[in-house]
């Protein structure tokens, strides 16, 4: 609110008191009283309007700067109603029960989302549960076919029957991790991680995919970190998954671990399409597939979103490097806590 | 080794049952679940896989029941993910915790691993094989003939290993792979021609000739 605003609003009063100052002075001058008295009546006139507007304006002011930092300050805005300061103007009172009500009908409907969404979740959860019996029964099925028949045929069609169990299996998980992304502090198991090994379970879980694809890995990332070891598998995988996506005639991959300064550093590293540089800083965006993704059908644009906000929840940098056309740095930076060193 | 089965899934079960008997255990799966413990008891088993949900009392509570009469190693399985069930799991008396859909090798190995650590089992691996002459020396990491030896590294010595194992028959190259991926060593088809190149030429500094045999879209066989 500034001067400027303030007289502008207040712009019919000022007319007003123009008029009936012209028309006061016209009629003193029309009945013989002295110039010099009219004019002193004026002023004090103008005296006292301007006493009075600015005594409004430093009220509505400072009403208003109060206002504005309850809005500042509190987290939930929408309970502004409720936090007005007291006024004793018949308008302020009006616009706050208005307010007031209006904000009422709006956490009233906030209740019920999260209420349905709070449902709508536990349900994908229960449901990632139960769907996870069937496919624990496929890949045993598989597994005993693939043995069973080892010498004839058929072991490649199981082999497939595998892979595809497996892509199934890394999706329900992408909706369970989803869910689950908003509130970490549920799914939390904080414990001395081997990077190795970690390395080893995603690598030896999609061996088949891997060995389909002419894979070759090379790990040596032999270095304890703090974390919960079942998100850092499922960050790997997807960005496992995303190297055999985008891979090359001869697939490398490489995950390596450097100790530094501030934590230890995770590499995964591939020689597979990469990204172009301009779209190196949208990757991990939702929903971005960029030319890469479109060019695979299968693109979603959720593997590395899920990606950077479980790595944020965990407290793990995540970043990029890549050269287009030969391969794709993705790093891991698990930064080391001094009060749990030991 | 006897592996006891609780899980209330029909089809899981009875390939549970298929895979570990594959795998030489002998399984008895127990399909009502009332009493569990006392089957438990009655069975004797070496080691306990157990469902964490299942109709009625929980695997959990099992567990604790099973604890309370003796002291046999308990593998909990499930399909909930939750860190608090796995923490519970644990707490329980579980020896492992392993999270559905399990892979058929990871699941052999935890048992193996659970066998090993509680019952103090030295698993009977050979660690001598020997094949037309030649005898591979699993602890030195050596091939000996004739007197001579030659040196492998781990990669070669996990590749003549699998082949001496299966001595005799063909072992396609797939097989070969895999087996080099579940030991971490995780090459391509490319890689594993070189290896067999690389051992069959250090095979000749000591005089075995022809030893690996090679069919076309078949894989290898000594």
């Amino acid at each position: 609110m500034t001067v400027k605003n303030f007289l502008k609003d207040r712009c019919l009063l000022l007319i007003l008191h123009g008029v009936c100052m012209c028309l006061l002075a016209a009629f003193l001058r029309l009945t013989g009283y002295e110039a010099a008295n009219t004019g002193l009546i004026l002023i004090f006139w103008t005296l006292i309007l301007l006493v009075w507007l600015g005594t409004v304006y430093i009220q509505r002011k400072a009403y208003f700067l109060e206002a504005g930092q309850i809005l500042e300050k509190t987290d939930q805005r929408y309970l502004l109603g409720e936090l007005l300061p007291d006024s004793f103007r018949l308008e302020d009172k009006l616009y706050r029960e208005m307010i007031r009500r209006s904000n009422k009908s709006v956490i009233e409907r906030i209740r019920q989302i999260e209420e349905e969404q709070k449902d709508y979740k536990e349900y994908i959860e229960s449901w990632v549960h139960e769907v996870k019996a069937p496919i624990t029964s496929i890949s045993l099925i598989c597994e005993n076919g693939r043995r069973r028949w080892g010498k004839e045929g058929a072991s490649e069609a199981f082999g497939t029957a595998c892979l595809e169990n497996q892509r199934l299996e890394n999706y329900v998980d992408m909706v369970l991790y989803y869910a689950r992304s908003e509130e970490v502090y549920k799914d939390y198991l904080i414990q001395e991680t081997n990077l190795q090994e970690a390395a080893y379970e995603v690598l030896e879980k999609n061996r088949l995919l891997l060995i389909q694809n002419q894979v070759r890995a090379e790990v040596s990332a032999e270095e304890m970190v703090y974390t919960d070891r079942k998100w850092i598998v499922f960050i790997l995988n997807q960005l496992l998954l995303n190297s055999v996506k985008y891979r090359s005639e001869r697939p490398i991959l490489r995950i390596g671990a450097q100790k530094g300064k501030n934590g230890v550093t995770l590499v995964l590293e591939d020689n597979g399409t990469g990204i172009r540089q301009e779209e190196l800083s949208r990757i991990f965006e939702k929903g971005f597939t960029g030319s890469n993704g479109r060019n695979h059908e299968r693109a979603t644009g959720m593997g590395l979103y899920l990606c950077r906000k479980l790595c944020g929840r965990l407290g793990i940098g995540i970043r990029a490097e890549s050269e287009y056309g030969r391969g794709t740095k993705i790093f891991l930076e698990f930064p080391i806590s001094n009060y749990i060193k030991r | 080794m006897h592996i006891f089965v609780v899980e209330d899934e029909p089809v899981i079960r009875r390939e549970l049952k298929i895979l570990l008997e594959n795998a030489l255990y002998q399984v008895t799966a127990s399909e009502s679940f009332e009493e569990v413990p006392v089957q438990v008891q009655q069975a004797r088993p070496d080691l306990v896989l157990l469902d964490v949900n299942l109709p009625g009392e929980s695997g959990f509570d099992i567990c604790t029941g099973i604890r309370a009469q003796m002291e046999v190693p308990v593998i909990f399985l499930t399909s909930r993910t939750d860190a608090m069930d796995e923490l519970t799991g644990i707490l329980k008396g579980g020896d492992d915790y392993i999270t559905k859909p399990y892979q058929a090798p990871l699941l052999l190995a935890r048992i193996g691993a659970v066998l090993k650590r509680t019952a103090g089992i030295k698993e009977k691996e050979v660690l001598r094989l020997s094949h037309k002459g030649a005898v591979l020396d699993i602890s030195c990491c050596s091939l000996f003939f004739q007197g001579q030896d030659i040196e492998l590294t781990k990669n070669e010595m996990k590749l003549l290993h699998l082949l001496f194992l299966r001595a005799g028959e063909f072992v396609p190259r797939m097989d070969l792979i895999e087996y080099l991926w579940e030991n971490q060593i995780f090459i391509d088809d490319n890689t594993l021609s070189v290896h067999v190149a690389r051992i069959r030429e250090k095979m000749r500094t000591i005089g075995i000739q022809d030893f690996i045999e090679t069919k076309r879209g078949m894989g290898y066989r000594v």
